[in-house]
């Protein structure tokens, strides 16, 4: 079941309770204040919280005058102040759609020490398959900025 | 392997600004003195001094000093480590779960409930 290749676990104690942390990520406004570094901004289009329900997020760099698309999945499980689990294999409704870069996060808001243990495990398809998002090459200015480096270094 | 994922936490922080990451295009044309390379930007020399430490702690740039002239070089290497798509993912979703602590820490530390 375990797939070093393509699955990335990180963790982070959060001091503050799970109930705080949930609510980090369950009300737009403040979702839209961490979701995406500045200066980036970040719109919420849609954040339903229940399986099936559409989770959309919106980009637009600085001096930009449109919002890019960022992510565009849907829930499959929301257990408030426990676990939150999306997809981008699938938006709102259950849709199956072929995103840019196909993941599976989930995420789990744990009590511990008087704070919280977030820990989001992050599962993609085939590293080929992931690839392409290099390709894209706009996620979060991630793409574009290495892949600009790595191009000058590689001549 | 824990301190290799902190030294890419590292790396992904140096890269994450754009005048840092500006510096490290500049510096892939070839070293150049710091001089030369603060000139483009519109701040302070004590400013660009601490991007530069940033970078150089970071691993990504090393510097060198000659009489006055303080010289700045790339380190391809460093550089490549960066380029895989896991360890960028890796890099997204840990500057999530940061900024996701600081905005939680920040909104329950003035009024937090013992």
């Amino acid at each position: 079941m375990s797939n070093d290749d393509t699955t990335l676990t990180i963790s982070r104690l959060i001091a503050a309770p799970p109930s705080a942390v949930w609510n980090a990520w369950s009300v737009p406004e403040n979702l839209a204040k961490w979701w995406i570094p500045a200066p980036i901004e970040c719109e919420v289009v849609t954040l339903d919280l229940r399986p099936g329900g559409g989770f959309v997020t919106r980009m637009r760099e600085a001096g930009a005058n449109d919002f890019q698309p960022h992510v565009d999945g849907c829930f499959l499980e929301a257990i408030p102040n426990e676990r939150l689990v999306f997809t981008t294999v699938l938006t709102e409704g259950w849709q199956p759609a072929e995103p840019w870069l196909a993941l599976t996060a989930i995420l789990t808001f744990e009590a511990q020490d008087g704070g919280t243990l977030y820990s989001a495990r992050v599962l993609h398809k085939t590293p080929e398959d992931s690839a392409k998002h290099d390709e894209m090459g706009f996620y979060e200015g991630w793409g574009t900025a290495i892949g600009q480096l790595a191009g000058l270094v590689e001549r | 392997m824990v301190n290799q994922q902190a030294a890419l936490d590292s790396l992904f922080h140096a890269l994450a600004d754009p005048t840092r990451r500006a510096v490290v295009s500049r510096l892939l044309k070839g070293a150049a003195p710091v001089k030369q390379l603060s000139a483009p930007f519109e701040m302070g020399l004590p400013a660009f001094l601490k991007h530069l430490s940033v970078l150089e702690g970071s691993g990504l740039i090393h510097t060198e000093k000659h009489g006055r002239v303080r010289t700045c070089r790339v380190d391809a290497e460093r550089l490549a480590a960066a380029e895989g798509w896991l360890s960028q993912q890796r890099a997204i979703w840990q500057g999530r779960a940061d900024r996701l602590a600081d905005f939680v820490e920040s909104q329950t530390a003035p009024e937090q409930k013992s």
